[in-house]
């Protein structure tokens, strides 16, 4: 620690914190520009000067303070009459070409540029040359340039560069003439790029969309979990009276950025897609009316519920709790994304928390595109890899992350029993081995080369394995991560402490979905072909869009408008073509609800948006329906009572919903350590494996219902289907459209080639087109 | 050849230049170049070479005038990555030209001295960055570079020692503010030459984050025959404080402009009067930089001011590069301020808020000024953003292009005066 | 004009084996191959005249950069140019030692001279006339470089007669 005087103020900070950051801690005010806690620092602003004295010593010049370490005995002081003329020089000086425009400029109200005027400026500059021209620039759906109000801090040249890693902000030219400049037209290739306009110290990168809709002191804000992926970023949702504005970045919150996906789907709140009332057959209602109809379809009856991972620890509950009371005999479901439903031997969820994964001396991803599908987690990787860390990945598709990898390897599906076998293979030839290997080895004869790459991480101190979705939604998952787990404890990684073991999972709450549904969970795809045959005589979907997500959207197509169906959620989307009844429940916004997300972080929204409609919390639909459906006696008819319910399932609960715990609790993963399942030797008899892509601009009923994401969505696809051109060659065909064979059927498709895919497997790029094919895990190819 | 008698040294780094063909390593070898490498390489460690440095006295002849022993010593040892040596052969400095002689009549003397520099600071990777107008010394340097390594004098184990440098040279291409080094070490790495902020310094964090340390051309040609005659008898030469001999690149209003290599602390008007010729007109200059563009001008008051840091330091200016440019009285000086302003506008990396508006600002007034159309308000406007500029961004530069304006202001306000107009508004 | 690249639009540019053999040799002088950028550069620019953004494209590729980092250093840097320029750069040092000793006189001649202004190119391509910052050769004000090759103590009638001799063919003034 070091000690110094700031405004003869005594304070103690670790040794070379820079003196803005020991005054930033010690709520001291310094005016800066440039500098971001987040970025690099650049110190080329110069707003930040303060006064200092070593050793009795007063420096003639003030100093930078973004940029100067703190020292022993250091005098700081921030308000003198120095820093007064300086501070009002440099306001000149970036005004000189700034543009009077803050009436019409959307960042008024919340701009620096602004209030240092006021605080720092005169009230008139005394340039009277000509000022610099700028040109605008197309960067995209989300960001909007006003490039004469730039004040070339480099904030965003500096985003580009660590945290989005695309690099595709620049600065050209020098002296007055120097300019931040894009290198694309038409788009910046992030999932990050929102954060830009919440970067930008002053107007000249624009959140797009919300553009000249609002001011910022008309806005209301609203602490919020996004529910859009398993991080579960804090966000605040700006609204004016109740309508949805926009989405920011908690600056309170645990990721420094959010991604596109929570930040713009903000649109989908007041979309057409949005259910605001109970429904009949596609017609407006009552809810008296709704009801009655949906206990018509449901009573008595064989009932299959597939429900999002999405909904409040609340609404998950009270599922839970309607089925106990009226509904005992129905199937449940709520994982489009996993084929194999016996036991894991690690539950879904972090052992580690993401700054721990950041932290590791060796991060596996294991099958993932983390890029779309955690980006925040990537984004912290990133910021590992420019620190010099490693990063490895095994999986069937050099999906793009902006980073450098330092070993990355390309398999099929089909050959993960050998990676994971030939990494046994060679922990146990340096006698780190497992109880239980030797039975995992046994019908596995295949060793794949990648399997090094995995051995050789497990071997450090610290490894954060990241399993992900071609893991989870392999046909033998169940025996991959048993096989998985032993690798681990092998290696001393299977335990507390040390734990590496990382599931991602489907949605948010994942450890309360395994507590509270784990003995009645059955596969989605199971459940859809149990009606196909008749077995089912109605479906309830809550929230979930199996013909839009997930791996079984044939299955879902083949069932969906041949069986009654009540649909429950906050958005419609395509499956409100087939629901009978439909009843509004309101959305994550709109309620207060408890989200656990994918590290055991627990979230209590609070000061909801108001309801837009009729929409009710799924918690009191759930009730309704319960109660109309003839139980005995209503579950529960508080959310307290509610809340005493959920912590049946998970005890721990009653410590978060009292308020006694603190705020680096989490939820600690679960573990199934008896779910030993052993691989089986199939030989797939057809040639490919189909691996398909998950793209955060469409995965999700969400998305789907935001016209900017799918805008972005169609700006980011690629061909529909892809393969390597060697697969290609392999089978003697051409790029273009191809006859592609399953088991359960033949389509055409158009083929792109690309050799990022792993050799041997078929890439769905774009379910939309190609989603179909997500049911299958092989195909055969010809030519048409 | 170099006197060992202090006394008696009439040169150092110029000791060959007039020699036909120095660049070709046969004549340089015939006139004693490399001639006491092999005693440095076999007889003397790093510590002993910077010790005898540190007692030279030297003081780098880049323009900071920082002491070279000392910035060696502040490498530090034993980081388990490599230590760089990087030769400043930016010379951009408006004035300066005495580099541009050193590479390309006598490059061996540079090739030795980087070699010995090299050898004490354990430096396997050395670079020349020169500025990419010299391509012919380029050519040359690289030709004399190629000489040498045929020679055993660079690459592995040189001479049969254990020890092995490479030496690269890298051309700019076009920026004065490479020449400032942490500009340089930004270049070199590839990217536009924005100077970064210290610290860290480039001695601890410099050349791709390894210690580094880099020295003027003049300042690692001295080397050689520091080495050799040692750091005592390099410190009595010149006056205390200013030891040794300087490069000095006059220019301007002179009959015989060139550089010329005089002992420090010889007062300027010898200088002028006995090397250069004396004044193309009149009999004291009317404006004095005495080291290089940047410098604040010093006045006819000033015209016998011995040439060493403290003395032209007491006179308000500094030594800089050692570029004297003279004006007689026939000099237009606002047009010549105005001229500095856009060398300075055209040169800010832009990187700084007031070096990058504060330059193109001046740079617009003062054509204002000249063109008649300013009034007494700008005045205040000129003199408060160079103040403002000086001593508050990342690099020197800014306080350069503030120079020339306050001397001006303050040395002829009546001149200055005489080009306002009458008429109250601004301008536009 | 825009400035922002459609990559789709450029036409295809190469660097001969020769060259791609001399920028593997370049980058083993340097710890990173980002290093050699400016020398590939100035390689780029000998060889295709001026820097189009295909041939930045080309740079960027061969050293597995981005399009961006090279554009930084391109617009940084005055010695890189992304326009043509004539047969023949002249480049007229202004700066305060030429000034004191005729140069700015000397490039008013120059432009009478060749009918143009610092900044334009004669209509036969010949000539492209600059105005530049200090050369580093100011003991012998004023000084010309034609095609980087310095030219010192300029009067108006050396300047002629060289640029006769270029007209005629008799000097190459540095262009092979
Ligand atoms: C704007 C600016 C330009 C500079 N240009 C040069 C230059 O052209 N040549 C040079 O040797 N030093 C130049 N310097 C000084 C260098 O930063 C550095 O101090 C010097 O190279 C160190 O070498 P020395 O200690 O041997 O003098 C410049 C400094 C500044 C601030
Ligand atoms: S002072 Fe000027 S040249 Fe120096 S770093 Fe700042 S902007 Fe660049
Ligand atoms: S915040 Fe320190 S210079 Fe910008």
């Amino acid at each position: 620690m070091t000690t110094l005087f700031i405004n003869d103020q005594e304070v103690s900070v670790p040794a070379n914190t820079s003196i803005l950051e020991a005054c930033r801690q010690h709520d001291v005010d310094v005016p800066y520009f440039c500098y971001h806690p987040e970025l690099k620092v650049a110190a080329n602003c110069r707003m930040c000067l303060v006064e200092i004295e070593m050793n009795g010593k007063r420096l003639p010049n003030p100093v930078a303070s973004c940029c100067t370490p703190v020292n022993e005995g250091m005098k700081v002081r921030t308000q003198t009459d120095m820093l007064k003329k300086d501070r009002k020089m440099i306001m000149e000086y970036l005004l000189i070409h700034h543009p009077l425009d803050c009436p019409v400029c959307d960042q008024g109200g919340d701009c620096k540029l602004q209030d240092y005027t006021m605080e720092h400026s005169t009230s008139h500059g005394r340039y009277l040359e000509p000022k610099r021209r700028t040109e605008d620039k197309n960067l995209g759906p989300f960001v909007s340039t006003c490039m004469t109000r730039c004040i070339h801090c480099t904030r965003c040249v500096r985003f580009a560069e660590e945290v989005s890693g695309t690099g595709d902000m620049g600065v050209l030219n020098r002296g007055d003439h120097m300019r931040i400049d894009s290198i694309v037209e038409g788009c910046l290739s992030s999932e990050l790029s929102g954060n830009l306009a919440e970067l930008c110290p002053v107007g000249a990168l624009l959140d797009k969309p919300s553009n000249n809709q609002s001011r910022p002191w008309e806005l209301t804000r609203h602490h919020s979990t996004c529910t859009q992926c398993p991080q579960g970023c804090d966000i605040i949702i700006e609204s004016r009276d109740d309508e949805v504005i926009r989405i920011k970045h908690d600056p309170n919150g645990a990721e420094a950025w959010i991604c596109d996906r929570g930040r713009f789907v903000y649109d989908a709140f007041r979309s057409n897609d949005r259910l605001l009332s109970p429904r009949i057959a596609g017609n407006d209602t009552d809810w008296a009316t709704a009801i009655k109809k949906s206990v018509g379809i449901l009573k008595g009856k064989r009932v299959g519920i597939i429900f999002s991972p999405f909904w409040s620890v609340e609404g998950l509950t009270a599922i839970r709790l309607m089925h106990d009371a009226v509904m005992h005999d129905a199937q449940v479901a709520f994982d489009l994304h996993r084929r194999d439903i016996r036991a894991f031997a690690f539950e879904e969820g972090m052992a580690m928390s993401s700054a721990a994964i950041e932290a590791a001396d060796e991060v596996v991803i294991l099958g993932s595109d983390l890029r779309q599908r955690l980006p925040m987690l990537m984004q912290r990787l990133r910021r590992r890899v420019n620190k010099g860390q490693t990063l490895t990945r095994i999986g069937a598709m050099n999906y793009r992350t902006n980073t450098k990898l330092n070993k990355d390897a390309l398999i099929r599906p089909r050959d993960w029993p050998a990676v994971i076998a030939s990494a046994m293979q060679q922990l146990m030839g340096i006698n780190k081995g497992a109880t239980g290997m030797e039975a995992w080895l046994k019908n596995i004869t295949d060793r794949h080369e990648a399997g090094k790459l995995l051995a050789d991480a497990l071997l450090a101190d610290s490894c954060a394995l990241l399993v992900g979705e071609e893991i989870r939604a392999h046909d033998d998952a169940a025996a991959l991560i048993h096989g998985i787990d032993l690798l681990m404890r092998a290696t001393g990684h299977g335990e507390a402490g040390s734990d590496g073991r990382n599931l991602i999972p489907e949605g948010m709450n994942a450890s309360v979905l395994s507590a509270v549904f784990g003995d009645v969970r059955v596969s989605a795809g199971d459940l859809l072909q149990a009606a196909e045959r008749g077995e089912l005589d109605a479906l309830m979907l809550i929230g979930s869009d199996p013909l839009g997500d997930g791996l079984f959207p044939m299955e879902a197509r083949r069932v969906l408008g041949k069986i009654p169906l009540v649909q429950v959620g906050a958005i419609a989307g395509e499956i409100a073509k087939f629901a009978d009844v439909q009843l509004p429940a309101a959305s994550y916004a709109e309620v207060d609800g408890t989200f656990i997300n994918m590290e055991g972080v627990v979230r209590m929204a609070d000061k909801p948006l108001r309801s837009l409609g009729e929409e009710r919390p799924l918690w009191k639909v759930m009730m309704r329906l319960t109660d109309a459906m003839g139980a005995s006696k209503t579950p529960v008819v508080s959310l307290p009572e509610l809340r005493t319910e959920a912590t049946r399932f998970l005890p721990s609960l009653a410590d978060v919903f009292a308020g006694k715990i603190d705020a680096n609790w989490r939820m600690p993963v679960a573990r199934n350590k008896h779910a030993t399942v052993l691989p089986v030797n199939v030989r797939p008899v057809m040639a490919l494996d189909i691996v398909s892509r998950f793209s955060l601009y469409r995965e999700g009923a969400w998305a789907r219902a935001s016209a900017l994401l799918c805008e972005a969505g169609k700006l980011f696809c690629m061909a529909d289907v892809l393969v390597h051109p060697q697969t290609l060659k392999d089978l003697g065909l051409d790029e273009g459209a191809c006859v592609i064979r399953t088991a359960s059927g033949e389509y055409t498709h158009h083929i792109g080639v690309r050799d990022d895919v792993a050799q041997g497997v078929l890439f769905i790029a774009k379910r939309g087109a190609a989603g179909d094919l997500s049911s299958e895990s092989v195909a055969n190819m010809r030519r048409v | 050849m170099i006197s060992s008698d202090p006394s008696k040294v009439t040169a150092i780094c110029f000791d060959r230049i007039n020699i036909p063909n120095m660049h070709i390593l046969d004549v340089a070898k015939k006139y004693g170049a490399y001639a006491f490498l092999p005693t440095v390489l076999q007889e003397m460690d790093g510590p002993k070479i910077i010790s005898e440095v540190k007692t030279s006295g030297l003081r780098g002849r880049g323009g900071a005038g920082f002491p070279t022993g000392l910035k060696w010593s502040f490498v530090p040892r034993n980081t388990n990555k490599p230590t760089y040596l990087l030769c400043n052969a930016d010379e951009g400095e408006p004035g300066t030209f005495k580099d541009r002689d050193l590479l390309r009549l006598d490059p061996h003397l540079l090739i030795e001295g980087m070699i010995m520099a090299g050898f004490a600071l354990n430096v396997r990777d050395a670079y020349i960055y020169i500025r990419g107008e010299f391509l012919h010394e380029a050519n040359v340097i690289n030709a004399a570079i190629a000489e040498a390594y045929a020679a055993g004098l660079l690459g592995e184990r040189i001479l049969g020692t254990n020890y092995s440098l490479d030496l690269t040279v890298h051309r700019g291409a076009g920026a004065y503010i490479c020449g400032e080094e942490t500009a340089l070490i930004e270049s070199l790495e590839g990217r536009a030459g924005r100077p970064r902020f210290k610290p860290p310094f480039p001695a601890v964090e410099g050349f791709y984050q390894s210690p580094t340390v880099v020295n003027n051309v003049e300042s690692l040609t001295t080397i050689p025959a520091i080495l050799e005659h040692g750091g005592n008898w390099h410190s009595q030469i010149g006056v205390p404080n200013s030891t040794g001999m300087k490069i000095f690149s006059v220019s301007g209003h002179v009959n015989k402009p060139g550089n010329y290599e005089v002992p420090m602390g010889m007062p300027l008007h010898v200088l002028i009067e006995e090397y250069c010729g004396g004044l193309q007109h009149g009999d004291v200059p009317k404006v004095i930089i005495p080291g290089g563009s940047s410098t604040p001008w010093l006045g006819p008051e000033h015209y016998d001011v011995p040439m060493a840091y403290d003395e032209l330091h007491k006179a308000g200016s500094m030594l800089g590069s050692g570029a004297v440019i003279i004006m007689d009285e026939t000099a237009d000086v606002v047009a010549i301020t105005r001229r500095l302003s856009h060398f300075y506008a055209h040169e800010s990396c832009g990187q700084c808020t007031p070096c990058r508006e504060g330059t193109g600002w001046l740079e617009r007034v003062m054509l204002r000024l000249e063109a008649g159309r300013c009034n007494a308000q700008d005045l205040v406007v000129l003199e408060e953003a160079s103040r403002h500029m000086d001593g508050r961004t990342i690099c020197a530069l800014a306080a350069g292009a503030a120079a020339p304006i306050l001397s001006l202001l303050k040395m002829f306000p009546d001149e200055v005066r005489s080009y306002l107009t009458e008429s109250k508004v601004g301008g536009g | 004009m825009s400035t922002t690249v459609d990559t789709t639009q450029m036409s295809a540019v190469a660097f001969s084996a020769q060259q791609q053999e001399d920028i593997r040799a370049l980058v083993t002088r340097y710890p990173q191959p980002l290093s050699a950028l400016l020398p590939v550069l100035h390689m780029a620019q000998q060889h295709f005249g001026y820097l189009p953004m295909n041939v930045q494209q080309l740079v960027a590729d061969t050293l597995n950069v981005t399009l961006m980092q090279v554009r930084e250093v391109v617009t940084f840097y005055t010695m890189f140019k992304e326009q043509p320029t004539g047969t023949y750069l002249m480049e007229v040092c202004t700066n305060v030692s030429c000034m004191l000793n005729g140069a700015v006189e000397l490039l008013d001649h120059m432009c009478n001279t060749l009918g143009i202004q610092p900044g334009e190119t004669t209509p036969d391509g010949l000539f492209t006339l600059a105005e530049v910052e200090c050369a580093g050769a100011c003991g012998s004000a004023p000084v010309v470089q034609v095609n980087n090759i310095y030219h010192e103590k300029v009067t108006a009638e050396t300047m002629d007669a060289l640029i006769t001799n270029i007209q005629t063919g008799a000097e190459t003034g540095g262009v092979a």
